[in-house]
């Protein structure tokens, strides 16, 4: 993330103020305050027209809604606020929301007289803690979206077409959508036919990433694998434009036939927006919860919103089956982005 | 003067014996002595103190010491929480080589294990183990951090332990085979290591000290070599989530938890006034689990600092402990549903605010004043066993900015270097006077107590409960 706008400032009362405040952590002044004001209005105002509904969840949640199966992988659990707090002496530990996609799955189940077959749009502006190991920001302003019930690529394509609405009336111009899909690398993995603890090893050092070591991946992969080994590398070397990408990874990996139709399905909506679009479908970030399409949008070279399909992530919570994907987006970071008169 | 941290304990003689070897010869502390500093000879610009080995890595990450020497273990549990970029691990060593390890019953697998909701797994290092836990993909545990033995909580009172064992696979097999555990997973490996803060590093000329510290013989690269993290085999759900601990399921038999240590003298005492006598405790031998001659009276040896946490689990009917660890565990968890059901008067100390004789202060505020006089905003340092407490205190005080520095007994040395109160307990102040501290303000006075749940348990177990509390007190009014 990159640095907040901050407020000039006299350096005789900053120094005064030295060590008052926890490293990572920012005051929002009064300007920047209205630019973040004004652009979660913004943001507000279009989600609502799409009927997406404002919900807020608690700052302090139990740690085990993060850590169950599947949910946020072992690294950003490594960086989440953890503590023990008055009913500690169970083992019990607390954080600070380290994401807000899990709290609203578990407020979408808890509400009884939610029908399964009806989708449900929910929005929220809240923030959201994680460490960062040097200077950078600790406090992030998610907002977001989540929507449940309908499933890929329905749900993909509406999430798409609202991120794109979302940022256009922000201001942002220059988009560029960067399409992954999680299926795509388990259906890769899967046929690599390395056991499952292989299997997870591998996402693991791809998703604790850098280029260098999805590059060694890719090549122990494909010398486990060698007839998979045109396939792996496609997926987790290069970069891919529009169509003719997709058929040749279809080609080489048959078994990711599936993924490969929803990724074709966000292409042509995303070219019929006549919005640029890349597909890079090894990036996954660190959200285990992900099962479908994953996506990052930048403007311009700055990336600006993240978002995809996690269908598996109620059952994991121990609800109900429901197709479910979202977006969600650093607000603070949004303001800064949009051109004053815009937001 | 370049500081050093140096570790007591295991490490300290074969230690001793290499440092003089690479010409860093510490008098006093290859001769065991009770001091906690030290002279370095023929290198007057080099003070050693010595420091239990889970200190050595925060006084080296705070830049209290610019280097140390302690085991990989500790120095990855700081790391594993805190990924702090001032701890510099320089070079293993070829002594201390062990391996922290999951070990659950035997037979008991990881998807086992990671199929029971609320999996409770105990341990000495709770960063490393819930970092493990991630990493294994165990989806819903509990890490329940204890003073000393994690082995002896499975099966009755957890589903598994990470502690610390031998390299050797046989040796550990064996010291695991002892509490009917086995390996399921390895978590950290690693020897002694010398670190160093990386300030000091970069800044100060620390050769003097540094130079024969990198003389000290490596350690091989099986015994000290980071390995990966576990990784778990990514199968959840579809097995049956059967707890393998039986302490809270609803059991028959009362339970009873008694101390080891320094604890087990006065305790003895107390049961005797009582009348109660349990065979292999207090006898020579303590037995894990000494016998009560009844049936359905189980009684199990574990750390007194443990048992509130372990009767507000559940694991317990009736422990005796102190006082002091009761408030300790209250102040953490004030919620906890464990209460003192009888003063056992025995083991009377007082635990308080320790200071330097020279601040010049009759009053705690008069001392942070003194403290604070060329510094306002100094942070005041309050090192202590009984972090809660000494937490509370400093809110409590109004210290304005402090740290608490959690240590691990032989705390007198701690003042004045390397932090400005100590919370302590004293009995008759003859050991704060020899080290020239005084106690400046008393928090309380502990004694040994019997503690129990907040709720009596139901029929038999209560009823058996009311009588041995009712024993007890009729035996310590003689005292």
């Amino acid at each position: 993330m990159t640095e907040p706008e901050t407020e000039a400032s006299n350096p005789a009362s900053a120094g005064r103020t030295e060590g008052l405040r926890s490293r990572g952590m920012h005051d929002i002044g009064p300007d920047q305050m209205r630019r973040f004001r004004r652009a979660e209005a913004r943001f507000l105002e279009v989600t609502s027209a799409a009927g997406y509904q404002e919900i807020r969840t608690p700052t302090v949640e139990p740690l085990h809604l993060f850590t169950s199966a599947g949910a946020l992988s072992p690294q950003l659990l490594d960086r989440v606020y953890s503590f023990l707090d008055w009913d500690g002496w169970s083992g019990e530990r607390m954080v600070l929301r380290p994401d807000s996609t899990l709290p609203a799955v578990r407020w979408f189940e808890s509400q009884a007289g939610a029908s399964v077959g009806e989708p449900a749009r929910l929005s929220y502006v809240q923030p959201v803690y994680r460490f960062d190991a040097g200077d950078g920001e600790r406090e992030l302003w998610q907002c977001g979206v989540e929507l449940f019930g309908l499933a890929a690529p329905e749900g993909d394509v509406e999430l798409l077409g609202l991120a794109r609405e979302l940022l256009s009336a922000l201001g942002l111009g220059e988009l560029r959508f960067e399409l992954a899909h999680a299926g795509l690398l388990r259906a890769a993995l899967a046929a690599t036919g390395l056991d499952p603890a292989g299997q997870i090893e591998a996402l693991d050092r791809v998703i604790e990433g850098g280029e260098d070591a999805v590059e060694a991946v890719a090549g122990e992969l494909a010398a486990a694998s060698p007839e998979r080994a045109t396939g792996l590398r496609l997926l987790l070397e290069i970069r891919g434009g529009a169509g003719g990408y997709l058929d040749n990874v279809e080609a080489a990996l048959p078994e990711a036939a599936q993924p490969i139709a929803e990724l074709r399905a966000a292409v042509s909506t995303l070219e019929e927006a006549g919005v640029a679009c890349d597909l890079a479908p090894a990036a996954g970030g660190s959200f285990e919860y992900y099962t479908g399409l994953t996506f990052r949008v930048l403007a311009g070279n700055e990336a600006c919103l993240l978002g995809g399909r996690y269908d598996r992530m109620a059952e994991a919570i121990g609800g109900r089956p429901a197709p479910a994907s979202g977006f969600a987006a650093d607000l603070l970071r949004l303001a800064a982005l949009a051109p004053e008169a815009a937001s | 003067m370049i500081r050093v941290a140096l570790p007591r304990g295991d490490l300290r003689a074969p230690l001793a014996e290499r440092l003089r070897a690479a010409g860093f010869a510490v008098e006093g502390y290859e001769g065991g002595s009770r001091a906690y500093r030290f002279p370095v000879e023929g290198r007057p610009g080099v003070v050693v103190r010595v420091f239990a080995e889970e200190d050595i890595p925060i006084q080296v990450a705070l830049g209290q010491y610019d280097l140390g020497i302690t085991s990989r273990a500790w120095i990855d549990e700081l790391l594993a929480r805190y990924p702090l970029d001032s701890l510099t691990p320089l070079r293993p060593l070829d002594l201390g080589g062990r391996r922290l390890v999951l070990a659950a019953p035997e037979g008991v697998t990881l998807d086992r294990l990671a199929a029971t909701p609320g999996v409770r797994v105990t341990t000495t290092h709770p960063n490393l183990a819930a970092r493990a836990l991630n990493y294994l993909r165990v989806p819903d545990y509990r890490v329940i951090e204890v003073w000393g033995q994690p082995e002896a909580w499975p099966p009755e009172d957890a589903d598994a332990a990470i502690l610390s064992v031998p390299l050797d696979a046989a040796a550990a097999g064996a010291v695991l085979a002892r509490e009917g555990l086995a390996v399921v997973a390895e978590v950290q490996r690693g020897s002694a290591t010398l670190v160093a803060n990386r300030d000091a590093l970069a800044s100060r000329d620390l050769a003097e000290a540094l130079g024969p510290l990198l003389a000290l013989p490596a350690g091989d690269r099986d015994a000290s070599e980071a390995r990966p993290l576990p990784r778990g085999n990514g199968r959840t759900g579809g097995l049956e989530g059967i707890a393998s601990r039986t302490s809270d399921n609803d059991r028959g038999v009362f339970r009873l938890a008694l101390p080891d240590g320094h604890a087990q003298r006065h305790t003895v005492e107390a049961l005797a006034s009582a009348g109660l006598r349990f065979e292999g405790y207090g006898d020579g031998a303590t037995d894990r689990h000494p016998r009560s001659g009844i049936e359905g009276f189980e009684v199990k040896v574990i750390r007194p600092q443990d048992m509130p946490q372990a009767v507000a689990l559940g694991c317990f009917d009736l422990a005796l402990t102190g006082r002091d660890w009761l408030a300790a565990h209250r102040a953490a968890f004030p919620l906890s549903p464990v209460a003192e059901l009888c003063d056992l008067r025995r083991s009377r100390y007082r635990l308080g605010a320790v200071v330097p004789e020279a601040v010049p202060a009759e009053t705690i505020a008069e001392a942070i004043a003194w403290w604070r006089r060329d510094d306002p905003k100094r942070p005041i340092r309050v090192a202590s066993e009984y972090v809660a407490l000494a937490d509370h205190y400093a809110r409590e005080r109004h210290l304005g900015r402090y740290q608490v520095l959690p240590i691990s007994g032989a705390s007198e040395g701690f003042v004045p270097d390397d932090a400005e109160i100590l919370i302590e307990g004293t009995e008759t102040g003859s050991t704060l006077r020899a080290n020239r501290l005084r106690m400046i303000d008393v928090i309380m006075e502990s004694t040994n107590c019997a503690i129990g749940s907040t709720e009596r348990p139901p029929g038999a177990r209560g009823e058996l409960r009311d009588d041995l509390v009712e024993r007890l007190r009729a035996g310590a009014a003689e005292v």
